[in-house]
C-alpha cells in the first residue's frame, strides 16, 4: 500500500473496538475541554479544517491536513490536551486517510461501528460535533460536506436496510410490545413494583413513548419514594397494590422477593372490573414475581426477562445479517463523495489509491 | 369511449379481481420480506381495482335495468365493492395498517370464487327491482351493511392474529405491522354498531315492502335475514353488558359474518323461481 498523500482528509481516533476500557477512560475528553481543543486545532497551521467527535465509546479528530506534519501535530495537541503520553496514542489510536476516512465516517453515522449495532444516538452526537466545530469556525467545505453526506448516507442505509429495525434493549422492547397492545401510550397507566435497575429503565422507556401516569411501589417505602421522585411518579404503598391493580394497564415488576408477589387470582379479580381492557405484565425479576399462568388469562399479556431477552437477541442477529448490504451501500456513497472531492480539486489524486 | 370497447361485464369483473389479487400479493410480499409495508403501492392498485369493479357493476346494472343484486355472483361482487368502499373510509379515518391488504385479499378471494362458480351467475328477469323503490333501498342498504360487517370480520381476524402473536411471543413479520389489540377492539365495536344499524334500517325498509306484498317475500328468506340480524343484535347487547368482549367478541362477529354469507345462497334461491330469465351478460357494441 502506498504512503497516503498527507495533504488530505485524515482521522485519528480510538474506539471501543480496539481500545480497552482503562485506556478509553484516560482518553475521555470532557465536553468543557472540547472548545479549548478546537481552538488549538484551529490555530495549528498544519490543518485547514478540524473537528472533534467525543462520545462515551470513542474519541476521533477529523482534519483536512495541509502538510505532512499534520499527524504529528494532532498527536501532540491531543497529548497536551489530555495530559497523556504519545506512546499511548501510538499503541491504541487508529489512523485513516481519504477514502478510508470517508467510509469510516459514513459507517459511523449509520451506526455500523457502534457498540449496539444500528443505534441512532451516534448520528445526534455527530451532528452536535459538527455544530460545535462550525461554531468555532473549525470546519470548511470539506468536513462540512463529509459530515452532511454522512448524515444523508445514514438515512439511505437505514431506509434501505433493516440495520436499525427491531429494538435491542429490554426497555425499548417492552415499550414496543406495549404499543402493540395499547397503541398510543398517553392514556396508559403504569405501575412499577420494585426498584430494580432494568425496571427503572423500562419505566423510563415507557415514559419516553408518552406514558403520563406512572406509580411506583416497593417493599421498602423509602426506596419507593426516592424512585417516585426520580421518575416524577406517584407513590403507591406496597400493601395496596393487590387492591389497586384494576387502575393500571401496564405492571412492571422487578423486586428481589423470593416468591410470587402477584398471582392469578389477583388479576382475575381486577379483570372482572375491566374485562375489555388489556393488561400488559412485565416480569423482570429473578426469581419471578408474577404467576406464569397469568399469560393464560384472557386479555393478559405476560412477558418475563427471558422472553424479552429472546426478542433482543433475535433483533440483534437480524441487524447483523443486514450489515453486509449496509456496507455495500455506504461504500458506493463514499466512493461517489471521494470522486466529487477529487474532481473539485479538494483532494490531490493519490497514486495507487487503495479503494 | 366505452362503446368502442368489446368487453363483457364479466371480463371487467375479472380484471378487478386480478387487480385485487395483485394488491394482496404486493402486501404479502412486503410482509414476508420484512420490508417497509408498501402502502403507497397498494393503495393505488386497490383504487384502480375499485374503479374497474364500479364500472363492471355499472355495466351489469345497465343490462339488468336496476341495481345488480339478482344472483349470488352479483351479490358477491357488490359485497366486495362495498367492503372496499368502507376500507377507503375506515382505513384513513382509523389509521388501520394492513386493512388494505386484508380487504384486497378478501375481495380477490370472493371475486375469484364468484368467477369460478359459473352457476352463481344465473340469468334473471331484467328490471327485477324496477318500480319498487323500497326494495331497491332495502337491497342497497343490506349490501352496504354487509360491507360494514365484512370489514368488521376482517378487523376481528386482525385482532385475533395480533392477540395470538402477543400470547405466543411472536414479534416479527405481520405481527409487527398489525395495529394494537386495543385499537382493533375499539374499531370492531364501532363497526358492529354501524353495521347493525344499517342492517336494521335495511330490514325496516324491507318490512315496508313485505307489509304491502306478503306473498312476494318467501318465509325462508325472511327467517334467514331475521336470524342474522338477531345474531348481530345479541352480540351488541352482550357487548354492552360486557359479557362478550375481546376474543369472544371477535369469534362471534366472524362466525356471524360466515353465517350471513352462507345465508345469501338460500335467500337468493328462494327468489321468484317462475320469472322469465334474461341474459345479464351483455356485450357493449
Amino acid at each position: 500500500m502506498s504512503k497516503p498523500n498527507l495533504q488530505s482528509l485524515f482521522v485519528l481516533g480510538c474506539s471501543h473496538h480496539e481500545t480497552p476500557l482503562e485506556v478509553r477512560e484516560r482518553l475521555a475528553l470532557s465536553p468543557d475541554k472540547i472548545p479549548a481543543l478546537l481552538q488549538e486545532l484551529r490555530e495549528c497551521r498544519d490543518f485547514s479544517e478540524s473537528l472533534v467527535l467525543s462520545t462515551c465509546n470513542r474519541l476521533e479528530i477529523y482534519v483536512h491536513a495541509r502538510n505532512e506534519n499534520a499527524q504529528h501535530s494532532i498527536r501532540e495537541i491531543l497529548c497536551r490536551s489530555l495530559n497523556i503520553k504519545n506512546e499511548l496514542l501510538v499503541a491504541h489510536a487508529y489512523r485513516l486517510h481519504n477514502l478510508s476516512a470517508i467510509q469510516h465516517a459514513f459507517s459511523l453515522a449509520a451506526g455500523l461501528d457502534s457498540q449496539i449495532l444500528g443505534e441512532t444516538e451516534i448520528l445526534g452526537q455527530m451532528k452536535q460535533a459538527l455544530a460545535t466545530a462550525q461554531e468555532f469556525e473549525n470546519t470548511g467545505s470539506i468536513l462540512n460536506r463529509l459530515f452532511e453526506k454522512s448524515f444523508q448516507t445514514a438515512k439511505i442505509v437505514r431506509t434501505q436496510t433493516g440495520i436499525d429495525k427491531g429494538q435491542v434493549s429490554i426497555g425499548n422492547i417492552a415499550a414496543d410490545l406495549a404499543k402493540r397492545i395499547f397503541g398510543k401510550l398517553q392514556n396508559s397507566r403504569v405501575l412499577l413494583i420494585g426498584s430494580g435497575e432494568v425496571g427503572q429503565r423500562t419505566a423510563q422507556a415507557l415514559r419516553n413513548r408518552g406514558v403520563q401516569q406512572l406509580a411506583v411501589s416497593s417493599r421498602t417505602t423509602q426506596n419507593a419514594e426516592h424512585l417516585a421522585a426520580q421518575l416524577d411518579a406517584d407513590h403507591l404503598p406496597f400493601e395496596q397494590i393487590h387492591k389497586s391493580l384494576e387502575q393500571f394497564d401496564i405492571v412492571i415488576s422487578s423486586t428481589a422477593a423470593p416468591g410470587l408477589i402477584l398471582r392469578h387470582e389477583d388479576f382475575r379479580a381486577a379483570r372482572r372490573v375491566r374485562p375489555a381492557q388489556p393488561f400488559f405484565l412485565i416480569d423482570l425479576a429473578m426469581p419471578r414475581d408474577l404467576d406464569p399462568s397469568l399469560n393464560k388469562l384472557e386479555n393478559c399479556y405476560l412477558y418475563n426477562l427471558d422472553d424479552l431477552a429472546a426478542i433482543a437477541n433475535e433483533n440483534l442477529a437480524r441487524r447483523n445479517a443486514e450489515c453486509e448490504q449496509a456496507h455495500v451501500l455506504l461504500n458506493a456513497q463514499a466512493w461517489q463523495l471521494w470522486l466529487q472531492l477529487r474532481r473539485r480539486s479538494f483532494m490531490p489524486i493519490e497514486k495507487n489509491q487503495n479503494v | 369511449m366505452l362503446e368502442t370497447l368489446d368487453l363483457s361485464d364479466r371480463s371487467v369483473y375479472l380484471a378487478a379481481t386480478i387487480l385485487y389479487g395483485l394488491s394482496a400479493c404486493l402486501g404479502l410480499y412486503g410482509i414476508l420480506r420484512s420490508k417497509p409495508y408498501p402502502r403507497m403501492g397498494l393503495l393505488p392498485l386497490v383504487s384502480v381495482a375499485f374503479l374497474i369493479q364500479t364500472l363492471a357493476l355499472n355495466l351489469r346494472g345497465a343490462s339488468v335495468g336496476g341495481c345488480p343484486l339478482g344472483n349470488p355472483f352479483e351479490v358477491a361482487q357488490f359485497i366486495s365493492w362495498s367492503a372496499v368502499l368502507l376500507y377507503f373510509i375506515v382505513g384513513p379515518v382509523c389509521q388501520l395498517r394492513l386493512l388494505g391488504f386484508f380487504t384486497a385479499s378478501f375481495s380477490a378471494l370472493l371475486g375469484l370464487t364468484a368467477t369460478l362458480f359459473t352457476a352463481w351467475d344465473q340469468p334473471y328477469p331484467a328490471g327485477r327491482f324496477g318500480g319498487e323503490p323500497w326494495i331497491e333501498l332495502h337491497a342497497a342498504l343490506a349490501i352496504f351493511s354487509y360491507g360494514v360487517l365484512t370489514i368488521l370480520a376482517l378487523v376481528s381476524a386482525m385482532f385475533l392474529l395480533q392477540q395470538h402473536g402477543l400470547k405466543r411471543k411472536h414479534h416479527r413479520g405481520i405481527y409487527a405491522l398489525l395495529p394494537s389489540v386495543q385499537q382493533l377492539d375499539t374499531i370492531a365495536w364501532r363497526l358492529l354498531i354501524t353495521g347493525t344499524i344499517c342492517l336494521s334500517a335495511a330490514l325496516v325498509f324491507g318490512a315496508l315492502f313485505w307489509f304491502d306484498n306478503p306473498d312476494r317475500v318467501p318465509l325462508f328468506k325472511l327467517s334467514m335475514t331475521g336470524i342474522v340480524w338477531f345474531g348481530y343484535l345479541m352480540v351488541v347487547l352482550l357487548r354492552l353488558r360486557k359479557k362478550l368482549v375481546t376474543r369472544r367478541h371477535a369469534y362471534a362477529t366472524i362466525t356471524l359474518f360466515i353465517l350471513a354469507l352462507l345465508s345469501l345462497w338460500p335467500v337468493q334461491t328462494a327468489r321468484q323461481p317462475g320469472a322469465t330469465p334474461n341474459q345479464p351478460e351483455q356485450q357493449i357494441p
